[in-house]
């Protein structure tokens, strides 16, 4: 699954620990998911909208 | 191990662990000094299988820890490196078993079979979180 959560992120201004600490996991988890190596799970996508203040469909998209 | 140091369920569980160890020492020289003496009936299987139940204890705490870490991702990693282990020491031990019964090698004791399971974890997780750099 692709996503735009490097995007995001740069234009917060936050390393990927920023984001790790926000949303409580690890850094490997955020480069894990940015890579799209790992699809996160509903709640975490949805924590991921909230703090980014944008729906999950343009954080995410089910292109391969 | 898994996460970020300041993780609480990583304390949680380095302290259960660390429990769990004590008491696996204490157990094992209770039994070594338990035997040095002659011990039959039901005393003897209990002090024989005493040292066992903090290894046992530890898939416990394995299993709290899993519940209390909040990473999915790192919950997912340990989740894999388990199975690649359990499958690993299945395969192990039972080929060896065969190996046994057929041809001449070496016994392999059982209460090995545990510290080989958590080796595989050891040597899968950091395997598996190569996958997702």
């Amino acid at each position: 699954m692709k996503n735009q959560l490097r995007v995001l992120r740069a234009q917060m201004g936050w390393s990927q620990a920023d984001l790790a600490d926000r949303l409580e996991v690890s850094r490997q988890s955020i480069n894990a998911i940015e890579t799209g190596k790992y699809d996160p799970s509903l709640p975490l996508a949805f924590k991921l909208a909230r703090l980014f203040e944008t729906p999950i469909e343009q954080i995410f998209s089910d292109e391969e | 191990m898994l996460c970020t140091p300041k993780n609480p369920a990583i304390h949680r569980y380095t302290y259960r662990l660390l429990v769990a160890m004590s008491f696996y020492i204490a157990f094992i020289v209770v039994a070594v000094y338990a035997f040095r003496e002659h011990i039959t009936g039901p005393l003897a299987y209990l002090l024989a299988a005493l040292p066992a139940l903090p290894i046992v204890a530890m898939l416990a705490i394995i299993g709290l820890y899993l519940a209390e870490e909040k990473d999915e991702f790192q919950r997912n990693v340990l989740v894999q490196s388990i199975l690649w282990a359990v499958g690993a020491t299945l395969s192990f031990t039972t080929i060896w078993g065969f190996l046994e019964l057929f041809v001449a090698v070496p016994h392999f004791d059982l209460y090995l079979v545990f510290p080989l399971f958590w080796g595989l974890v050891g040597v899968a997780s950091p395997l598996l979180k190569r996958r997702y750099r």
